[in-house]
């Protein structure tokens, strides 16, 4: 059985046998027979019921007619006192210091625009700035754009702004919805007025009004949204220009436009007499509004600032009719003035009503004096002259009643506190790196600690207020109001 | 009688920049009230607390003395406690509300 050729010994081979033990298998079953079932239930919780005590007795009484007098008298002389008057305890820790947060810049623009307004969002998470020139001399060519930059963001980048729309001609103004928080409106130079919705990804335009008879012939000064008095959930845009018109717009989303709904015209005709400066003035014409501004419980009742100097108090449900110009807009337009402020001796660049009395605002211009006026009187109240060139910008302080900011020609912001002093700021900030003009300032409304300044330079400063300014003190609304009461007596 | 007790706390309500009147029984339970439960409810557990404190405080100090009154100033209010054995009354008050 083996080869032959094999040339090893031979194998030797051998056969056993093993074997396992067998495996044994065993089958069962088994079951177990006892169940039980068990009920549980909690109760219900049984809402605690407010009860007052029964107590009829004659003790209560008796307790009563001791304790009353005693209370009553406490009451009537607390009421009269004021022992605290002024008084105030600090139970948190100071932050004294205002500092910067944040120096915004976007770098394409700084080249050849500046910032024109600032406007926060509904949250006041998110800055929008308009990039324009406030310095035309004729036709405007540059390129304008919208910036946004949100503030919560991780990774906020200081030198590129978050969201980048570009606009054919300067911006000048920009105003966030005040419920949509992605809604913006903006005007331009060249009298365009556009809503864009930031949210989207693609077309961010939402409406615009178009070059017609109805827009705009002049710079776009100041936007602003307004509660529809038609329709109180909805909002229209109010715009003011140059060109003297102050305008109301209605957003029609469907057709992607803006619809002319009102309109007022500002003449110079509405100047106090005795105020024309060099006779040159022509009192059928119209004089350019610079700023708007409305009282906070009225929506009726609004303020302009315009480019002559005069400011004045107008009313939406004024009927008084206008000398037609050569353009026919698709509403008649009204002159909605009626009374006249002592004006500022050069453009109104700024008008603020205050957000704790309805008869008290605030004014400033190229006079370099910022003055808060009573809608009762002509003569302003206070006057504040900081002596650093023009003013551009001032505002009240929405959580503090006696505070109010404005912004400098030399670069300041400068923050007044009437019941620390009329005249002297207790806060002055360098609000632009190289001292050129502030062109805007912006309180934020949500986050109350923070402020916001741009500069011709295209510098945004986000600033952190100390405590002393975002804290109402005792009795300061009261304060307020007895300026405001001083001129009536 | 209850009547008398009604007319008095209404007299009390009536007076300048009161914002509500309440009266305590000794364990802090509520008895009357011109405010909303809650309101009534913390007023009345919290001051009731307060004011058996302030008291023992006034005894520990002086075993002669005693608490009579108890005002306390907030920056919006100012809550005033009669106290005695049985009863407390308590009434709340906005004293910039006077002018």
């Amino acid at each position: 059985m083996y080869h032959p050729l094999s040339c090893s010994p031979s194998r030797h081979l051998d056969s056993s046998q093993t074997q396992t033990t067998e495996i044994n298998f065993k089958e069962s079953s088994e079951q177990s027979k006892e169940r039980k079932d068990q009920e549980i239930q909690t109760d219900p919780e049984v809402s605690k019921e407010f009860e007052l005590l029964d107590d009829n007795s004659q003790a209560l009484t008796d307790f009563l007619r001791r304790v009353e007098p005693m209370v009553c008298k406490a009451l009537e002389q607390n009421i009269r006192s004021h022992a605290f008057d002024g008084y105030e305890v600090n139970w948190e820790e100071d932050s004294d210091v205002i500092k910067c947060l944040h120096l915004l810049t976007h770098k394409e623009m700084t080249k050849d625009l500046q910032c024109t307004q600032l406007s926060w969002n509904k949250t006041g998470s998110t800055l929008a700035v308009a990039y324009g020139r406030m310095d035309h001399q004729d036709w405007c060519t540059h390129k304008g754009a919208l910036c946004t930059w949100n503030l919560d963001r991780r990774g906020l980048s200081s030198t590129k702004a978050d969201i980048v729309i570009d606009v054919p001609s300067c911006l000048m103004c920009v105003a966030f919805h005040p419920t949509k928080t992605a809604w913006i409106a903006g005007g331009s130079f060249n009298g365009q007025i556009s809503v864009w919705d930031m949210s989207q990804e693609d077309e961010v335009l939402l409406a615009t009004c178009g070059m017609s008879d109805d827009s705009h012939r002049e710079p776009v000064t100041q936007i602003m949204w307004l509660q529809d008095p038609e329709k109180p959930s909805k909002y229209v845009l109010m715009s003011t220009s140059s060109d003297g018109k102050i305008l109301m717009w209605e957003i029609k989303e469907r057709k992607k436009q803006l619809v002319l709904r009102e309109g007022f015209l500002l003449l110079a005709s509405s100047l106090p007499a005795g105020f024309s400066r060099g006779g040159r003035s022509r009192t059928d014409k119209e004089m350019g509004v610079s700023s708007l501004s409305y009282v906070q419980e009225d929506s009726n009742l609004f303020l302009v600032g315009s480019e002559s100097g005069g400011i004045f108090k107008c009313s939406m449900n004024s009927r008084e009719p206008v000398p037609t110009s050569e353009v026919m807009p698709s509403v008649p337009l009204y002159s909605p003035v009626t009374f006249a402020f002592e004006p500022h001796n050069g453009p109104v660049h700024s008008v603020s009503c205050s957000p704790f009395h309805r008869n008290l605002f605030l004014a400033c211009g190229t006079d370099t004096s910022a003055r808060v006026y009573s809608m009762l009187e002509s003569r302003h109240i206070i006057s504040v002259e900081p002596g650093a060139g023009y003013l551009f910008s001032a505002q009240w302080s929405p959580v503090r009643p006696m505070v109010f900011a404005v912004t400098t020609g030399e670069g300041q912001l400068l923050i007044y506190d009437l019941k620390k002093s009329r005249n002297v700021p207790v806060q002055s900030l360098q609000a632009s790196p190289e001292s050129k003009e502030v062109y805007a300032l912006e309180f934020n409304k949500n986050q109350k600690q923070l402020l916001a300044t741009c500069d011709c330079d295209g510098v945004i400063m986000v600033w952190q207020l100390n405590d002393e300014l975002i804290n109402q003190g005792a009795r300061e609304i009261e304060a307020l109001a007895e300026i405001a009461n001083a001129i009536i007596d | 009688m209850s009547n008398e007790v009604e007319e008095i706390l209404k007299r009390v309500q009536q007076m300048k920049g009161v914002i509500g009147t309440i009266v305590v029984s000794q364990e802090g339970i509520p008895i009357k009230t011109t405010l909303d439960n809650s309101t009534t409810v913390q007023y009345a557990g919290l001051i009731h607390q307060l004011t058996a404190k302030a008291r023992s405080t006034v005894r520990d100090l002086d075993p002669q003395n005693d608490l009579t009154f108890l005002r306390i100033r907030s920056k919006k209010h100012e809550i005033m406690v009669a106290p005695e054995k049985e009863y407390l009354l308590i009434v709340v008050q906005n004293p910039s509300d006077g002018n």
